[in-house]
C-alpha cells in the first residue's frame, strides 16, 4: 500500500495567501517540531562550522611558520621571539586536532535520545520544511510511503537531519544540473527485515570515478561543499546499527538510502 | 605638522588570528594594530589616520561587510583587503562589488598577503594626497572676492581682457590687476594650470557658494 503526495497538492483546503503583516499561524505541534529541527543546525551547517573553525588554526599556524621563516632569514633573529612562534604554532595544531576530534565523535557524544518511532511521521514532520527547500530550488518533492511500517529505534531529530541533508543533496544536484523538471522522491519501505529510506533524484547522478569517495570527509563535488555532509550522515545512520548507501537512480540520477534495524520485541 | 605612519589595522574576532597576523606583519616591519570587533575598530579609528584595514569577512555581532558598509557611510576611504573562510566566496564576491580592495582566502601565502597591503598601503596614500591637494586648492579660492571670481570664470572661457573689461563694465587695466590676484592667490604658475585647478573642484566651490 503506497501513499503519493505532490508537493504542490497537499492534501486539505489550500494555504492562504501569506500577508507580510500578518504572519500565518503555525500549526502548533508540527510548528514545534520544525523549530526544535531548525535550532539544532543542520548537517551541511555544521559541516560548514567545521570547515570554517579549521582554518583558523591553520591559518595561524601558517601565518606563524611564515613569520619564522621571514626572521630567521635575517640576521640576528631573537630566539625569543622564535620561541614565541613555534609555541604558538604547537597550541593551534592541537587546537585543530581538537577540533577533528569533535567531528569524529559528532554522532556519538551527542546525547542520543532513542525511542521508537514511525518512519512515516519522522519524515512527516519535516515535510514542510523540505518543501520549502524544494521551491527554493524550483523542484519538485514527492512522498511514496509505505503504510504499516514496523517502528524503529531511533533518535528521531539525528535521523531527520540525516533526511534534510539528503534531501538537500539532492536539490542542490538537480539545480547544478539546470534543467526544468526536477524531482526529489522520498520512499520508504522494507527491505529483509530492515525499513528503509530512500532519497532519489532525477539529477545528474554520481560519476562512477567519484562513487568511492562520497562518504569521506572533505571530498565534495560542490564547489563550496565541505565535504563533510555524507561523511556525518553515514556516522549518525551507522551509530543506528544501520547502513548508508549509493545505487544510481532509474532512469537517471542519484539514489542515497539507508536501512535501520527494526525494533526488536523485548 | 608629521605625517602619522601608516597602519595595517587587523579586524578578526579569531584571537589566534589576529596575534599570528600582528606577528607577520610586525616582522616585515609595517606597524600593525590588532582589534577583536568590527564595533571595537569603529570606535577608535580615526578617520585622518593613513594606513589600510584587513578584514575577517565572518565575524559575530557586526560582519566584515556590515563593517565595510558603516566605513563607505561615513565616507572612510581606508582600502579594505577581506580574507574569507572556506565557502566565503560570494560574501567575498559582494565585498568586492562595494568596493573592497582585494579579498585572500584563508590560510594564504604571507608574500600574497604582503603584496596586498602594500598596494592598498600606496593607494591610501594616493587617494589622501589626492585629498589634500583638492583641500588645498580650495582653501585657495575661498580667499578670492565675488569680482576676482568673476575674472576667473571669464579668465577660464580663454577671453582676453578686452572683452573681459567689457563684460564686466570696467577698465582694462582694473581687469589686469584682478587677473594678477587671482594668478597670486591660487599660485598657478600658467593658465593653462588655473584651468586644471579650477577642473578638480566642485562647481559650488569654484564659485564659492
Amino acid at each position: 500500500m503506497t501513499r503519493v503526495a505532490g508537493a504542490a497538492g497537499p492534501p486539505g483546503p489550500p494555504p492562504p495567501d501569506r500577508d507580510a503583516t500578518e504572519p500565518r499561524a503555525p500549526s502548533g505541534a508540527l510548528h514545534g517540531r520544525m523549530l526544535q529541527v531548525s535550532r539544532l543546525a543542520t548537517i551541511g551547517e555544521m559541516a560548514a562550522g567545521i570547515a570554517h573553525e579549521l582554518n583558523q588554526p591553520l591559518t595561524a599556524i601558517a601565518n606563524y611558520a611564515q613569520a619564522c621563516d621571514r626572521l630567521l632569514g635575517k640576521p640576528g633573529a631573537d630566539p625569543r621571539d622564535l620561541r614565541t612562534a613555534l609555541r604558538e604554532i604547537a597550541a593551534q595544531a592541537v587546537r585543530a586536532g581538537e577540533i577533528i576530534r569533535r567531528v569524529r565523535t559528532l554522532a556519538r557524544s551527542q546525547p542520543v535520545e532513542r525511542s521508537a518511532a514511525d518512519i512515516n511521521s519522522v519524515i512527516g514532520e519535516i515535510l514542510e520544511l523540505m518543501q520549502t527547500d524544494a521551491r527554493v530550488h524550483r523542484a519538485r518533492l514527492l512522498l511514496e510511503l509505505t503504510d504499516g511500517l514496523p517502528q524503529v529505534s531511533i533518535d528521531r531529530v539525528q535521523i531527520q537531519h540525516v533526511i534534510l541533508n539528503l534531501v538537500r543533496n539532492g536539490l542542490e544536484a538537480l539545480s547544478g544540473s539546470g534543467s526544468a523538471g526536477g524531482e526529489v522522491r522520498i520512499c520508504s519501505g522494507r527491505t529483509g527485515g530492515d525499513v528503509e529510506v530512500a532519497v532519489c533524484d532525477n539529477g545528474p547522478g554520481v560519476l562512477p570515478q567519484e562513487l568511492e569517495r562520497i562518504f569521506d570527509p572533505f571530498f565534495s563535488t560542490k564547489p563550496s561543499g565541505t565535504g563533510l555532509g555524507l561523511a556525518i550522515s553515514n556516522t549518525v545512520v551507522r551509530a543506528h546499527g544501520g547502513t548508508l548507501a549509493y545505487r544510481p537512480n532509474r532512469p537517471t540520477g542519484a539514489c542515497f538510502y539507508f536501512l535501520l534495524p527494526h525494533e526488536t520485541a523485548e | 605638522m608629521r605625517e602619522p605612519t601608516p597602519t595595517v589595522f587587523v579586524v578578526d574576532d579569531d584571537e589566534a588570528v589576529r596575534n599570528s597576523l600582528r606577528f607577520l606583519l610586525r616582522s616585515v616591519g609595517l606597524p600593525t594594530q590588532t582589534l577583536a570587533s568590527a564595533t571595537e575598530f569603529l570606535a577608535t579609528y580615526p578617520p585622518s589616520q593613513p594606513g589600510c584595514l584587513v578584514l575577517d569577512v565572518r565575524m559575530p555581532a557586526m560582519s566584515g561587510l556590515e563593517l565595510q558598509q558603516q566605513l563607505n557611510l561615513r565616507g572612510a576611504t581606508l582600502p579594505v583587503i577581506f580574507v574569507t573562510g572556506h565557502g566565503d566566496i560570494p560574501m567575498a564576491v559582494e565585498a568586492m562589488q562595494h568596493g573592497a580592495f582585494d579579498f585572500l582566502q584563508k590560510p594564504f601565502r604571507d608574500q600574497d598577503l604582503i603584496d596586498r597591503i602594500q598596494k592598498a598601503l600606496a593607494k591610501d596614500a594616493k587617494t589622501r594626497a589626492a585629498l589634500k591637494e583638492h583641500d588645498r586648492i580650495r582653501r585657495r579660492f575661498e580667499t578670492l572676492t565675488p569680482r576676482e571670481r568673476e575674472v576667473l570664470a571669464l579668465m577660464t572661457q580663454g577671453k582676453p581682457n578686452k572683452v573681459m573689461a567689457a563684460d564686466l563694465g570696467v577698465s582694462q587695466r582694473t581687469v589686469e590687476i584682478h587677473r594678477a590676484r587671482v594668478m597670486e592667490k591660487s599660485g598657478a604658475a600658467s593658465l593653462a594650470q588655473l584651468v586644471r585647478m579650477v577642473m578638480d573642484l566642485a562647481p559650488e566651490e569654484r564659485t564659492g557658494g
